[in-house]
C-alpha cells in the first residue's frame, strides 16, 4: 500500500545515512534492566573499534546505573542474532551498519 | 417597519427552519468553474459520496445562538478565573507538583486545539456539503475558543512556577511534545475524510474521556478551580464534537459499500495512533497527581472497553465495522502502559519543562492497589532503586538519549504483550534502510505508509545532525527554551522550595516528606 495524494509522492528519509558524514546512528539497550527506560540512540564514527565504541559510548550511558559495572558486560546481540564481537574490528567490519540495534546483559 | 416587521417573523420561525435557512439554503450549484476545481479534495482518497444532503446535522444550531452560548459559558470562566487569581487560589492546590500534570497539558494538548482549528477552517471550505462545512466551521471556532481560554486560564500559574512560559516554542522543538504534534500533523497531512476518522472519531469519539476527564478529574480533585472550569466550559462543545465524529462516519460508511475497508483501515490505524497519544495521559494520572482520581486501568476499562468495545462498536458492526486492529495488545498493556511511560519522563526530565520524581512510598502503596497483577512484581524494585539512590545524595537520570519509534516518536519502552521485562523493539526495511517501531501497532501502521513516515522528524536523530542548537545537553536545553528549574528532579526544585516557603515549612522537611 502506498500514500494516496494527488501529486507524486517521494520524500527522502529524514534520517538517512549520508546525513551522518562518516558517522552513523546506533541503538544500545541493557537487555532485562529496568532502570533504563528505552535503549540508549548513539552517533558514532562508522570506523570505531568495538572495544572504544563500548569505552567511549556504553559505557558513560550504562553508568546512569550506579551499579553498572564494565567488567560484567557480555552477551552481546545485534538485533535478535547473539554475536562474539572482536574488540579490534570496526563497527563497519562486525557488520553494524546504519540504525542498527546492539543489546548486552551485565 | 420593515424591519420590524421581519424581527418579528424571524422570531416566529422555528429553530429548525431557521437554521436551514442559514446553511443549507445558503449552498449553491457553481456555474463558472467545475465542481471538482472548487471542491479538489474530495474525491482521491477513494471516499465515494452519493449524496450530500444525506448527512444528519447533528446539532441544529445558528451563529446567533451559538455565540450568545459561548458568551455566557465564556463570562463564568473568566469570573472564576479572576476569583482564583485576587484569592491567591494557587495556594490551595495539593501540592506545587500538581503543575507538572498542567504543564503537559499546555505543551501538549493546547496546541492540538489550535492545530485542530486550522483545520476545521479547511474541511469548513473543503468539504462538498453545506451541512458538513456548517459543522467543521462551529467546530473551528469552537477550538480556537478552547486555545485561547486554556492558554488565559493556566498563564495565571506562570506568575509563581516554573515550565509554563515558552510552550508555543517547545511545542515544536522539545522530545516528547513531537509525540502529540507528530500525531495531529499526520492526521493534517492526511485527507479531509481520513482526517474525520482521525480527530472527530477515533481522538475525539473514541478516546476523548480518556483523553480529557483525567485532566478535568485530576484538576477538580487537586484544587485546581480553574482548570476545571475551563473543563465544563468545554465539555458541552465536545459533546457537539463526538456527535459530529459519529455522524460522519455513519454518513461514510451508509454512502457507499466500496467506503467500509478504506473506513476499517483508518479506524485501525487511528486507534492506535491516539492510543499511543494517551500514553503521556496514563504516565500524568498515575504518577503526577498528588491526589488520586482514579487509575488509568480503571479508566480504560470503563470509557474504552465498557462504553466504546461493549457499547458503541457492536452498533457499527451493522455496517461491517469491527473493533479496531491491535486492540487486544492495548488491552493487555493496560496493567502496564503508565509505569513505562513515567519511567521514560522519570529518566529524561532533565530535559523536559516539567519536573518528575520517584513515588513516595505512600504513592507506590496507591499503585501496588490499583495495580495488584504488575506494580510490585516489575515496576516497585526500580523505584525503590532510586529512592536508595537518592537517600545517598544521587538521582539517577540517564545520560544520553533514548530510541525513539519512527510512527509515535515515544522512546521505545513498551515492552512484549507476554513477557513485561523484554522490550518490544520491531524493526521494517524500507529502501535499504532500517527504520525501528515500538509495537505491532506501529509496525503496521509504518509498513502501510513507510513513504509517509520515513520523513519523520524524530527529535533525537534532529540533535545528532545538529539541528537543535548544538551538539551538548546545555545547547539543546537553551534551544528548547528551558530555564532554570523548569527541568529535572521536583524535590529541592525552584516550585517545590517556594510552595515550602509560602505554606511556611522549611524546605528540607518538605524534601524529607517526599
Amino acid at each position: 500500500m502506498t500514500v494516496k495524494a494527488l501529486y507524486e509522492y517521494d520524500y527522502p528519509s529524514a534520517d538517512r545515512a549520508e546525513l551522518y558524514g562518516d558517522d552513523q546512528l546506533v541503538y544500545v539497550y541493557w537487555r532485562g534492566n529496568l532502570l533504563f527506560s528505552s535503549a540508549g540512540c548513539f552517533r558514532v564514527p562508522r570506523a570505531v573499534t568495538f572495544a572504544d565504541f563500548q569505552e567511549q559510548f556504553v559505557d558513560g550511558w550504562a553508568a546512569s546505573d550506579p551499579d553498572f559495572d564494565a567488567g560484567a558486560v557480555g552477551g552481546w546481540q545485534l538485533f535478535d542474532e547473539p554475536i562474539t564481537p572482536d574488540p579490534h574490528k570496526t563497527l563497519e567490519q562486525l557488520g553494524v551498519g546504519h540504525k542498527a540495534l546492539l543489546s548486552f546483559s551485565a | 417597519m420593515a424591519t420590524q416587521k421581519s424581527k418579528t417573523r424571524t422570531r416566529k420561525l422555528p429553530l429548525k427552519q431557521r437554521y436551514s435557512l442559514l446553511t443549507r439554503d445558503l449552498d449553491w450549484e457553481p456555474s463558472y468553474v467545475e465542481r471538482d476545481e472548487l471542491f479538489p479534495y474530495t474525491s482521491y482518497e477513494g471516499i465515494k459520496i452519493h449524496d450530500w444532503n444525506g448527512w444528519e446535522d447533528p446539532f441544529r444550531l445558528t451563529v446567533d445562538a451559538y455565540y450568545k452560548y459561548q458568551a455566557e459559558k465564556d463570562k463564568r470562566l473568566y469570573a472564576v478565573l479572576d476569583g482564583f487569581a485576587q484569592g491567591q487560589g494557587h495556594l490551595s492546590l495539593s501540592d506545587a507538583s500538581y503543575l507538572n500534570a498542567l504543564k503537559i497539558f499546555i505543551q501538549g494538548v493546547t496546541p492540538l486545539e489550535y492545530a485542530a482549528h486550522r483545520h476545521f477552517a479547511f474541511l469548513a471550505r473543503y468539504l462538498e456539503g453545506p451541512a458538513p462545512r456548517f459543522a467543521s466551521l462551529c467546530q473551528s471556532v469552537d477550538e480556537l475558543r478552547h486555545c485561547q481560554t486554556q492558554i488565559h486560564t493556566i498563564s495565571n500559574y506562570n506568575k509563581y512556577y516554573g515550565g509554563f512560559h515558552s510552550w508555543t516554542t517547545q511545542k515544536d522543538r522539545v522530545w516528547y511534545l513531537s509525540v502529540p504534534k507528530s500525531f495531529f500533523d499526520d492526521a493534517m497531512t492526511a485527507g479531509p475524510f481520513e482526517f474525520l476518522i482521525a480527530i472527530s472519531f477515533s481522538f475525539e469519539y473514541l478516546l476523548t474521556n480518556l483523553l480529557f476527564v483525567p485532566f478535568m478529574s485530576g484538576a477538580s480533585f487537586n484544587g485546581d478551580l480553574p482548570t476545571m472550569s475551563f473543563g465544563f466550559s468545554a465539555q458541552s462543545d465536545e459533546s457537539r464534537h463526538m456527535t459530529l465524529g459519529l455522524e460522519a462516519i455513519k454518513f461514510l460508511l451508509e454512502q457507499d459499500e466500496g467506503n467500509v475497508p478504506i473506513i476499517q483501515e483508518w479506524i485501525d490505524k487511528w486507534f492506535w495512533r491516539a492510543y499511543r497519544v494517551a500514553a503521556l495521559v496514563a504516565a500524568m494520572m498515575d504518577y503526577m497527581l498528588p491526589r488520586e482520581v482514579t487509575s488509568w486501568k480503571e479508566a480504560f476499562e470503563l470509557y474504552f472497553e465498557d462504553q466504546m468495545l461493549g457499547g458503541l462498536f457492536p452498533d457499527l458492526e451493522f455496517y461491517g465495522i469491527t473493533p479496531p486492529k491491535h486492540v487486544d495488545l492495548a488491552i493487555s498493556e493496560k496493567e502496564h502502559l503508565s509505569h513505562q511511560a513515567y519511567k521514560i519522563l522519570h529518566n529524561f526530565s532533565f530535559a523536559a519543562a516539567f519536573t518528575t520524581q520517584t513515588p513516595t512510598a505512600e504513592k507506590m502503596e496507591w499503585l501496588s492497589s490499583a495495580y495488584p497483577e504488575s506494580f510490585d512484581e516489575y515496576y516497585r524494585p526500580t523505584w525503590e532503586k532510586h529512592a536508595r539512590i537518592e537517600a545517598d545524595g544521587g538521582r539517577s537520570f540517564v545520560e544520553g538519549l533514548p530510541q525513539l519509534c519512527q510512527v509515535c516518536q515515544i522512546p521505545m519502552a513498551f515492552t512484549e504483550p507476554d513477557d513485561p521485562t523484554r522490550l518490544s523493539l520491531r524493526h521494517s526495511e524500507y529502501q535499504g534502510e532500517t527504520f525501528h517501531t515500538c509495537s505491532d501497532g506501529c509496525q503496521w501502521i509504518f509498513e502501510r505508509e513507510p513513504e509517509k513516515y520515513i520523513q519523520a522528524w524524530l527529535p533525537v536523530h534532529q540533535i545528532y545532525q545538529g539541528n537543535c542548537g548544538g551538539p551538548s545537553v546545555p545547547e539543546v536545553l537553551e534551544w528548547y527554551g528551558l530555564q532554570e528549574g523548569d527541568n529535572g528532579e521536583y524535590k529541592g526544585s525552584p516550585d517545590a522550595r517556594a510552595w515550602a516557603e509560602w505554606h511556611g515549612e522549611p524546605a528540607t522537611a518538605q524534601a524529607k516528606e517526599s
